[in-house]
């Protein structure tokens, strides 16, 4: 097994660290998370006396599973504690059903749950010069301590990484002293461990997952895609999970595996999706009508995409999502079970149905030169959806996603894999002022584009940053260029660069192009569930 | 200053920031996320969003990186919890092949 195989299994087992075994007893998940706590974290911890919070410290914060996950990794490395892959899954089951977030708490942070690439955060100065300098928002925002709590992570950080006070940022002013008494307090008032959503959400009942899902969701190099997913409940929170459907150009998608599910709304699942190691971090509605979030490579989480899923029959999304007028195109509904004539809205005549699976309905579909340029409504037999398809007169905008990207240079023989990026088009067309870039601009979706790259500045142009830092193939996936010292460039430089990637989208006669900025950058060499 | 003249291109880009804080300040709102903002001199970008006030190649000055526990969350720090992790390479930059990354499952 070559350095990077090794890597990437190593990636695939940890991505897969939460599916938990089928050999653990569910039903005695809570029950045993507690005795494993008792039996193998007090010679540390102590017994408080208060049954409310039994534990000291522990019984002081709560955090998403994978909060939880890090932790017990931090005990196990700091502390030499030692359990059993089904012990460390009962207690992280068990800690995040009882100590876990509401789903308004981590509405704001999912991006990092899912392991969505190229987030760029609004971090409160205040925090921004202090926690975010070396993590994201995300990984304070999803953890909910006890004043004292915080004051011990500051306390922690100083212990561990003294020299957190003479970076930038911090040694010019009393960084402990405000880290202290003016952090630590703003965290206990924004991030609170008493919130009152965590407990209305653990006396609420919890949404029930098993059942057919209408699903539709986009991988990169694949496209878009619609499948019929199966749950069946093989325990308690946990699913057996099949998934089987159609990529948008007509070939099949299959994948199996299971998932397990936290906090009564935390969807994890690992499958095998053609032949693929692929991840799930999808989050329930209340209702149990819909699950949303990300499905993502296990052993590359940057090549992903969202992934929504509607409980039973529903129409889930459109691709294309948008027909210029004049235009005859081939239209595929994604949804489930869809049964009955296919109607696309005024002035958009369906030619003909050319075929209808489970997952889906693809119909020859034609706009009168003379429809309004507007949204519409879809509906195939009484299943409806509100304002699903465009009707354009031109492509007058192009943007491309992500607006700010990232991507890490990395193989050529050492042990750190490189990290893609990936881009796709959005075309806008400009609403009833003519004009690109105001309010009354309408989305037409995603779109095909071929891709380019140009450099991103005079310097980048002088350093030839696109020759050496990547290149982008025609599906909008980025690889970067080889780690190490190369000594083609100026002092022997590393491959990095400041690029722009250029979609170029062709609309009738017309190209329209829009571009995005990337920063080719060395390697990370510390990966976390949270980062 | 005013007796200083900017020798080279980083001087100059020195030279052109108002201030150091708000170079910082602009930096720090605009990262993207796995990246720090910890900008002296920076590890994916330097203080003007740049890449020219790095250390370049990163390989040949990574132990200043990893021994001062300057950026634990991107380089692993071998003053707290990886003491071990450069020991058998003792040039990064001729065995950056070498060097391993910390990844959950190798914590011990």
């Amino acid at each position: 097994m070559n350095n990077n195989k090794s890597k990437h299994a190593l990636l695939s087992v940890s991505a897969l660290a939460l599916m938990g075994t089928m050999l653990t007893p569910a039903a005695s998940w809570a029950k045993d998370g507690e005795t494993v706590i008792q039996e193998n974290c007090l010679s540390c911890h102590t017994r408080t006396g208060n049954p409310e919070t039994p534990f000291s410290r522990i019984s002081e914060q709560r955090k998403t599973p994978e909060g939880w996950q890090m932790t017990l990794q931090r005990m196990q490395h700091w502390n030499g504690l030692a359990l059993s892959p089904e012990d460390t899954q009962a207690v992280i089951k068990y800690l995040s059903d009882t100590q876990g977030l509401a789903p308004s708490e981590t509405a704001p942070f999912r991006y990092v749950l899912e392991q969505q690439p190229n987030v760029v955060e609004d971090a409160d100065p205040a925090y921004a010069e202090m926690c975010a300098r070396c993590h994201s928002n995300a990984r304070f925002g999803l953890q909910r301590r006890t004043e004292n709590e915080w004051k011990e992570l500051v306390n922690t950080h100083m212990a561990i990484h003294p020299t957190t006070e003479l970076h930038a940022l911090a040694r010019d002013r009393r960084w402990y002293d405000i880290a202290l008494n003016e952090t630590a307090p703003k965290l206990a008032t924004d991030y609170a461990f008493n919130d009152a959503a965590w407990k209305q959400w653990q006396k609420m009942a919890k949404p029930a997952l098993e059942g057919s899902w209408s699903v539709a969701g986009f991988l990169p190099g694949k496209g878009d895609y619609s499948a019929i997913l199966k749950a069946v409940k093989t325990s308690a929170d946990k699913y057996s999970v099949t998934m089987s459907g159609h990529y948008s150009d007509g070939s099949e998608l299959h994948g199996s595996g299971s998932a397990n599910v936290f906090s009564g709304y935390e969807w994890r699942a690992g499958l095998t999706v053609d032949g693929v190691s692929m991840r799930q971090v999808l989050a329930a509605s209340a209702d149990g009508s819909s699950l949303t979030g990300r499905m993502y490579q296990s052993a590359h989480d940057e090549i992903g995409g969202e992934l929504k899923a509607v409980s039973g029959n529903a129409i889930v999304g459109l691709s294309p999502a948008a027909l210029k007028q004049g235009e005859t195109s081939q239209v595929t509904i994604f949804g489930g079970y869809l049964k009955g004539n296919v109607n696309l809205g005024p002035g958009v005549k369906v030619v003909k149905v050319l075929s209808r699976d489970a997952d889906r309905v693809v119909v020859e579909a034609k706009a009168s030169a003379a429809a309004t340029v507007g949204m519409r409504d879809v509906a195939v037999g009484a299943t409806k959806a509100k304002a699903q398809l465009a009707v354009y007169d031109k492509v007058a905008a192009v943007q491309v996603f992500p607006p700010q990207s990232m991507a890490r240079i990395g193989g050529n023989g050492g042990k750190i894999p490189k990290m893609q990026s990936t881009y796709r088009a959005v075309a806008f067309s400009a609403g009833a002022d003519g004009q690109p870039g105001t309010d009354d601009d309408m989305r037409l979706g995603y779109m095909p584009a071929s891709w380019s790259l140009k450099p991103q500045n005079e310097v980048a142009a002088e350093d030839r940053d696109v020759e050496f830092a990547g290149t982008i193939d025609s599906q909008g996936i980025f690889t970067p260029g080889d780690t190490g010292l190369n000594p083609q460039r100026k002092m022997s430089t590393n491959n990095v660069g400041m690029l722009k990637v250029v979609a170029s989208v062709r609309d009738g006669d017309n190209t329209v192009e829009g571009e995005s900025d990337l920063l080719v950058a060395v390697p990370s060499y510390i990966k976390r569930a949270i980062q | 200053m005013k007796h200083l003249k900017s020798f080279n291109k980083k001087a100059k880009m020195l030279d052109q920031t108002t201030s150091p804080d708000q170079v910082e300040e602009v930096v720090a709102m605009q990262t993207i996320v796995g990246c720090t903002s910890t900008n002296d001199p920076g590890w994916e970008v330097d203080p003007f969003g740049g890449l020219g006030s790095l250390c370049q190649p990163m390989e040949s000055d990574l132990y200043g990186c990893a021994d001062a526990c300057w950026w634990p969350a991107q380089v692993p720090d071998t003053m707290s919890n990886y003491p071990d992790w450069s020991q058998d390479v003792s040039k990064a930059n001729e065995d950056w092949r070498k060097l391993d990354g910390i990844f959950p499952e190798e914590q011990k």
